[in-house]
């Protein structure tokens, strides 16, 4: 992405866009910014102060640190479960709508079983059995988040597989793969980088909520597992908000984010949207 | 009545299919994972400490036959309403969410129609009212809330409401101890701040809805020209937008009816609130298998009615379906 498309998307777009950069900022640099080693045990329970921001958890963990950390973890999690369930989404949608015949009605229908099946309870179902760790809630998440993503990759091939340069090409005896990497791809890669925002903030929030339940890594510090902690371990019964309201305002912001960004790559594409918007 | 009818049969079918894929995930969970599928319905203790119980298990459920049989008397068992036993509350799992499941459902159903109206409301007015501070106030506040995880939330509320202001009691659902109108109002009391709480999330899932389809349903032609004829605003905007913002409505309500109870499992656990949520969390910390299944087959069903029940209004709705 260059400076000339940033500058291009709308205003929302640019604030969902600067949360992120400053999240991501912190989380790349949080072991120069945080004050403590976030593991470190200390004096437990602390009120905030100058030598601990947000005070101590209930091991004497600090706080600040734990979090500019957990953005480590929960953005990375996000993003990955994202990229696997757009990646499976992606192939799915192009494969239906591109293909056609019973092999789209398969897939479809395994769309809307998908679609249709309550996810949290499954995932926790997924994630109760199998270990606790970081990878298994990547990969729970990813497996389960992709049928949006090829309801709508699917929509735009079967009219993008009906254009008239892609005939062209056809008659001019271009192969299936050649017209997909060529002309299809690219053609659905602003709806797919939408759905990909949405699908990372999904994921974050999906995150937080199995870890909540403390289905999570408990080795892997997300603001999620905070969550857990905060409230199973006396935080939230004896109102110590500044251990549980930090790591939630983190996840709503960069959920927040994604979603601003998303929308503003769906109104690109979606002609409808902009005239909505311009009315 | 006839397109209403094979449309409505279609879905039918396709529901009971998604019934079944559920319960053969249900099926294929537990023998698909490493271990003994036993220790998943004893637990560990339990296991280890009474053999001839495993014996007895295996016997029960058939592991020693063949797959394709164990599968048959499964899907029997689980059409029989014999969803297994759990070991840790000593009864079978069927009565056990059955009893909680009215809970969960006092906070979902009030919530949801609420949420509807309050996002009805506001909905109209911002795409009225576009582009100007209310609109973008009201989007800006939507908008944030549906990016917030629930139960962060009500945890919000809690910090607030009854810590600080104490107007509401911190958890629980009943004081206890109280003739019965006393009790009424005292169940009405703990539920009021749940219900807010899950009331205004619905109300953020529907809002851009709302407004982005009065917004182009204000551009349609019909709608000029009932200005142009002169009649009253406010009939414009109750009998030509309003009417025909709600339908995308029931379809969305339907398609988030999912998100929504996954909503209310969470906030439960925060308000310790004796529905399916702080059920679902016991289970969690207990490694409840049999428990933990048997509430995501019962909130697929609830899932299922409430996309049967959109089906229904839409038929009803749709003129071209009647």
């Amino acid at each position: 992405m260059n400076i000339g498309k940033i500058t291009n998307i709308a205003p929302t777009g640019r604030f969902g866009l600067a949360i992120l950069l400053i999240f991501t900022t912190l989380a790349i640099f949080a072991p120069i910014i945080a004050p403590h080693d976030p593991f470190a045990p200390g004096r437990p329970f602390l009120p905030p102060s100058p030598e601990h921001p947000l005070g101590t958890n209930d091991i004497g963990q600090d706080i600040f640190s734990e979090l500019l950390y957990g953005a480590r973890i929960s953005l990375l999690t996000g993003f990955l479960a994202a990229f696997v369930s757009v990646v499976i989404g992606t192939l799915v949608g192009i494969t239906a709508g591109y293909r056609g015949g019973l092999i789209d009605e398969i897939l479809m229908g395994l769309t809307d079983v998908m679609l249709i099946i309550p996810g949290l309870p499954l995932m926790i179902i997924l994630a109760a059995y199998l270990k606790p760790s970081f990878w298994n809630i990547v990969i729970i998440i990813g497996l389960l988040w992709w049928p949006g993503t090829a309801r709508v990759v699917r929509s735009q091939v079967l009219s993008l597989r009906e254009a008239g340069y892609v005939e062209a090409s056809r008659i001019m005896g271009a192969g299936d793969r050649w017209i997909i990497l060529n002309h299809i791809l690219p053609n659905v890669m602003p709806i797919v980088l939408a759905k990909f925002n949405l699908a990372v903030a999904g994921a974050m929030l999906t995150e937080a909520s199995l870890s909540f339940l403390g289905l999570g890594d408990p080795m892997a510090k997300s603001w999620g597992m905070m969550l857990h902690y905060a409230f199973s371990r006396g935080g939230f019964i004896n109102g110590l908000w500044w251990w549980y309201l930090p790591p939630g305002l983190c996840i709503a912001l960069c959920v927040l984010g994604f979603t601003l960004l998303s929308f503003s790559f769906e109104e690109k594409t979606d002609p409808r949207l902009k005239r909505i918007l311009e009315r | 009545m006839h397109f209403a009818v094979s449309y409505l049969r279609g879905k039918v079918i396709r529901y009971i299919l998604v019934l079944f894929v559920v319960i053969t995930l249900n099926f294929l969970i537990p023998r698909l994972m490493p271990g003994d599928p036993i220790i998943n319905v004893l637990g560990e203790e339990l296991y280890y400490m009474a053999p001839d119980l495993v014996q007895e298990l295996k016997a029960e459920f058939g592991l020693d036959k063949p797959l394709f049989e164990q599968y048959g008397r499964y899907l029997v068992n689980t059409i029989k309403g014999n969803w297994g036993f759990s070991y840790h509350y000593m009864q079978p799992v069927f009565e056990v969410i059955l009893f909680r499941l009215r809970w969960t459902l006092a906070l979902l159903i009030p919530s949801i129609i609420f949420g509807a109206l309050l996002a009805v409301f506001c909905g109209v007015i911002a795409g009225w009212k576009k582009n100007t501070w209310l609109d973008t106030g009201l989007s800006s506040l939507f908008l944030f809330i549906y990016a917030m995880p629930h139960y962060w939330l009500a945890m919000l509320a809690v910090l607030v409401f009854s810590f600080h202001l104490g107007l509401f009691p911190l958890g629980g659902v009943s004081s206890g101890n109280l003739t019965s109108w006393e009790h009424v109002f005292d169940v009405l009391h703990h539920a009021i701040l749940p219900l807010v709480v899950l009331t205004v999330f619905k109300a953020a899932y529907d809002f851009l809805i709302v407004r982005n389809s009065v917004i182009s349903i204000c551009g349609e032609d019909y709608i000029l020209m009932a200005q142009a004829k002169g009649l009253a605003k406010s009939v414009v905007l109750f009998k030509h937008i309003l009417k025909n913002a709600l339908a995308p409505l029931v379809t969305v309500t339907a398609l988030q009816f999912g998100f929504m109870v996954s909503g209310v499992l969470l906030v439960e656990i925060i308000f310790s609130w004796p529905g399916m949520g702080t059920l679902l969390y016991d289970a969690v910390l207990s490694k409840d298998y049999p428990l933990l299944q048997a509430c995501f087959f019962m909130v697929a069903i609830c899932v299922l009615v409430a996309n049967f029940l959109a089906d229904l209004t839409y038929a009803w709705l749709d003129p071209r379906l009647r």
